[in-house]
């Protein structure tokens, strides 16, 4: 199994199913930034999004194929050693020096890495290692809690929130007694409020910032935010079929960070309602093709890896359309492989490259 | 372990999860769009723009020659008027503003979205004003008013605004947010620098929630003196009288034009072409008739560069350059000192084997001429004895066209390149273009093709060959500084001109200057017109030129001045169209320019001696 042959569409056995998606969603994503364009045009330029999210593309790619390579049983030994990577990666990044207030990036010259983005993976791959082994689960949660720490301390609270959802939902499909799950739950929330109250007694405190103090007041108040407003405006101009085939002249408001954590507006503005109902049943298809490794699959690693993933792939979605609908406060997270950003696209291309070798491995060829 | 069951339980909360997302995008795309669009409409920015006053134009005293001035103009917010107070509004205007026509009315009412003007309403009192803004869709903004100080005097140098046309905003884009754009002259050519910012009006709805007042345009500076213009123009209106008086010519004299270049710089001390306008017409917007009539006398045409003319006896300095530098004398001369006898005509065969008669001006001939007394008193056949000689020598080999080489070399046949717009370039014929029009222009043209005829009738300015009058200035002016640049008026370009250095002895330039010194004085075809200047005409130079025209029109009248031929300032150059001989008319006017230039006294233009 270790070493395989390699085809056209990659290395032998590689699932066409989930390779098509995948460049299907990447296709979408291109569409999409190609309609943000409209002044830059085709040119080849590093400053050009489209440029930029073509050379993410084939880096996507390649990373795709490369994780292909690795065994599960590989990553499923390696699991704890990416984790203490991540883990120190992460606190590193806390003695950077902020930018626009937060350190989220290491600064590579001309590319930026976010390492949130692809601990985000890691750490579904560590608790899927840690829950098919049964080892303690308080020195799980023990762990997870720190890594969430870091990560709200930089600060992000949307990744903070994605990482806690998808443990949770891990720990619920574990053999975890439901009363526990529940008192998790509560204890969660109640530090969650907690952390809020402190960050606005405090100033000092960097766990939340004043902004994000200010975003949540200025949700539960139900006034929303200049973006979100904006945004629900521009999805609204979209109607049933959207503007990129019908255009009524209907003037396009503007919108913040249109290109990366608000895509999903650009998208909904141009290709309508429908076109969310395809972009959106694209996923439910591949979500829908991910259960068959439940069923099939005997290895409790693969079952907690791909429920894993896809929680952590619908709760961003989830949370992204949330978020630009303006259901919640923004939070500053990107549409999975719609987004414009590097490391969002390398980090899902490592979920979809690991569940291509988990299909690989069980013998699921489409 | 992982439990599949407790999977099931947990795929139904997701699916939750996104049927609740989906039905709240719904309602956001279609149940509640058409909210939606009209808060897209609400909130919509529109911006309208506010013309901004242009940059003054000064002349080299700072005269202000042109300005703007700002004066409070009413408009209508037509995003405020609606069906049941357009009667009101419409009926408001008829009666306050009666100058306003039908057409106008109509326009004000046509769209519902824009901010239109209405009328000046600087001679309203403040409490008039008051009242108006009290109606609702009344604003009051100031509007920039171009204001020609000096009317029709600087009417081809500085040209008008005017609305801008589909051509302008292909041109000058920013006009698609000013009402106004310089439609000639430096107006035109500097319309970049003389336009400002535009102010903002801008909308929310019907509302102006901002109002970002213009920028003025930066203002130019040029070398134009407008007490020298205003002699220059009186010259030539003066000459104009005297041409209709003496000339027996089938049409009336009514087109002239005159420049005063600075020799040392290249800069336009005065540049003047009638018939010309008064710019100021443009403003209030000239009515049709008015400008048809400007039209077709060609009021609107800057004849100093844009006239075609044939140059006459003043292309002779091209010979006299070419006979000097290449040593090419009538045929058994060597030098400039060697002498001809010019019996008034020439007679000579061709290699064809056709005799041809020249006749010169003078029928009983200037008797021994060399190249000075030639110039002097524009004897035709010894410069016809160089056009031959060069025939002879180098017809056929690719030293044919020497002549025209030279011709080009001086600018003629080229834009000079001076910052106005739509100067034309004129024609030095030859071989190549007397071909390509048989082609293209067989009317123009023999069958025969170019001849030696030809480039004896070229060699005295005549023929196909057509320059303007500001080419004929540089031209003047790269011999007597060995050195061509272009013309302008603009000082800020002084820093940047292209200067081409020549290779024109110094011994050259002051047997020119002896020459065209000559031209003025006893003996000299222009010295009647300059008789009156007394001693002080020692010290003037010039060329007549009197170039025939084809068909029943009279001759082109041309001289070239220098205001001095020790140290020469300035060099004149004025044509009159139908004007006659050069040294009876344009020869006084010059002269007239010339006592200006120097501080002498005026004289009437007075009507000189008929020749050539």
């Amino acid at each position: 199994m270790n070493s395989r042959q390699i085809t056209l569409l990659g290395p032998q056995g590689t699932n066409l199913f989930i390779f098509l998606i995948f460049l299907i969603f990447i296709f979408i994503s291109w569409f999409t930034l190609y309609t943000l364009t409209e002044f830059e045009g085709l040119e080849f330029d590093v400053n050009n999004i489209l440029t930029r999210q073509v050379v993410f593309s084939v880096a996507s790619v390649i990373v795709f194929f490369l994780l292909t390579y690795l065994s599960i049983e590989n990553l499923q030994n390696y699991s704890n050693i990416l984790f203490f990577l991540a883990f120190s990666s992460l606190t590193v990044l806390l003695t950077t020096q902020p930018r626009l207030g937060v350190r989220r990036w290491f600064d590579l010259g001309p590319i930026d890495i976010q390492p949130s983005e692809f601990a985000k993976v890691i750490i579904v791959i560590f608790i899927a290692n840690y829950l098919s082994k049964n080892f303690n689960k308080a020195l799980l949660i023990f762990l997870i809690s720190g890594i969430v720490l870091t990560i709200l301390f930089q600060p992000d609270l949307g990744t903070a929130l994605i990482i806690s959802f998808v443990f949770l939902s891990m720990l619920l499909l574990s053999d975890l007694k439901i009363r526990y799950f529940l008192l998790i739950i509560l204890i969660s929330l109640f530090l969650f409020f907690l952390f809020l109250e402190l960050g606005s007694r405090f100033d000092n405190v960097n766990i939340v910032t004043q902004y994000q103090i200010d975003r949540l007041n200025e949700f539960f108040s139900s006034d929303l935010d200049f973006s979100q407003a904006q945004s629900r405006l521009l999805i609204s101009s979209g109607g049933l079929f959207g503007q990129y085939f019908s255009a009524e002249n209907i003037q396009k408001v503007f919108v913040p960070v249109e290109t990366t954590d608000f895509i999903f507006a650009a998208f909904a503005y141009n290709f309508g309602f429908f076109g969310i109902l395809f972009l959106l049943g694209l996923w439910g298809l591949l979500i829908s093709r991910l259960r068959r490794i439940l069923i099939v699959s005997n290895s409790d690693f693969d079952k907690f890896v791909i429920s894993g993933f896809i929680s952590l792939l619908l709760f961003q979605i989830f949370i992204n359309i949330s978020t630009v609908v303006g259901i919640i406060p923004v939070t500053g997270l990107p549409f999975p492989l719609l987004s414009l950003g590097g490391s969002s696209m390398v980090s899902i291309a490592v979920i979809f490259g690991i569940t291509n070798r988990i299909f690989i491995e069980n013998n699921i060829t489409i | 372990m992982f439990l599949n069951k407790r999977y099931n339980v947990y795929a139904l909360f997701l699916v939750g999860l996104f049927i609740y997302i989906i039905s709240f995008l719904f309602d956001l795309q279609v149940l509640s769009r058409e909210t939606a669009l009209s808060d897209i409409d609400s909130q919509t920015l529109d911006t309208f723009y506010i013309t901004p006053p242009r940059g003054d134009i000064l002349d080299i005293n700072s005269e202000r020659l042109a300005t703007s001035s700002m004066e409070p103009h009413l408009f209508l917010n037509q995003r405020k008027i609606n069906d049941e107070n357009l009667e009101f509004y419409e009926q408001f205007i008829k009666y306050n503003f009666p100058e306003l026509d039908e057409d106008d009315l109509v326009n004000l009412f046509l769209d519902r979205r824009k901010i239109q003007i209405i009328e000046n309403i600087s001679d309203f009192s403040a409490t008039e004003r008051q009242k108006l803004l009290e109606l609702d869709a009344f604003e009051i903004f100031d509007f920039p008013i171009r204001i020609y100080n000096y009317d029709n005097l600087t009417s081809h140098v500085i040209g008008y605004v005017g609305r801008p046309t589909s051509d302008d905003f292909q041109e000058f884009p920013h006009t698609k947010q000013t009402l106004q754009v310089g439609k000639n002259g430096l107006e035109k050519y500097y319309e970049d620098t003389l336009t400002g910012t535009p102010g903002e009006i801008i909308f929310r709805g019907s509302d102006i929630i901002e109002y970002i007042p213009p920028t003025k345009g930066q203002n130019i500076n040029i070398s134009l003196n407008i007490d020298t213009q205003r002699v220059v123009k009186e010259s030539l209106l003066q000459g104009i009288e005297l041409a209709n008086e003496n000339e027996d010519t089938l049409d009336e004299v009514i087109r002239s034009a005159s420049i005063v270049l600075d020799v040392s710089t290249g800069e336009i001390v005065s540049m003047v072409s009638i018939p010309d306008f008064d710019p100021n017409q443009f403003i209030d917007g000239i009515s049709n008739q008015e400008y048809e009539k400007l039209n077709r006398i060609q009021a609107f045409n800057n004849f100093a560069i844009q006239g075609l003319y044939p140059p006459g006896s003043v292309f002779k300095v091209v010979s006299y350059w070419l006979a000097e530098n290449e040593g090419l004398f009538p045929e058994g001369l060597n030098s400039r000192r060697g002498r001809i006898n010019c019996e008034g005509s020439l007679s000579f065969g061709f290699d064809d084997g056709s005799q041809q008669v020249y006749q010169d001006w003078k029928e009983d001939g200037h008797g021994r001429v060399n190249l000075s007394s030639a110039m002097q008193q524009s004897c035709n056949v010894y410069f016809w004895d160089i056009a031959l000689k060069i025939w002879r020598t180098y017809q056929g080999t690719e030293n044919e066209s020497i002549l025209q080489d030279y011709a080009r070399n001086l600018g003629f046949g080229e834009l000079t390149n001076i910052d106005l717009p739509f100067e034309r370039n004129g024609i030095i014929p030859d071989r190549e273009v007397f071909e390509e029009w048989t082609i293209t222009r067989p009317d123009l043209v023999r069958p025969e093709g170019w001849l030696g005829g030809d480039l004896m009738n070229l060699i005295i300015g005549q023929g196909a060959i057509t320059v303007t009058p500001i080419q004929v200035a540089n031209a003047y002016k790269t011999l007597l500084t060995s050195t061509s640049s272009s013309p302008y008026l603009n000082i800020a370009v002084s820093d940047n001109l292209k200067l081409k250095k020549y290779n024109i002895s110094n011994e050259l330039v002051t047997f020119l200057k002896d020459d065209l010194n000559l031209v003025t004085n006893k003996n000299g075809t222009a010295y009647a017109a300059f008789e009156v200047m007394g001693r002080k005409v020692n010290d003037i130079g010039g060329k007549t030129g009197t170039a025939q025209n084809p068909g029943e029109k009279n001759n082109t009248s041309w001289f070239v001045g220098i205001d001095s031929v020790k140290n020469p300032n300035h060099v004149i150059v004025t044509v009159v169209e139908e004007g006659g001989s050069g040294s009876a008319i344009a020869a006084p006017i010059s002269r007239r320019i010339i006592q200006h230039l120097i501080g002498s006294d005026l004289t009437p233009v007075k009507y000189g001696e008929i020749t050539e």
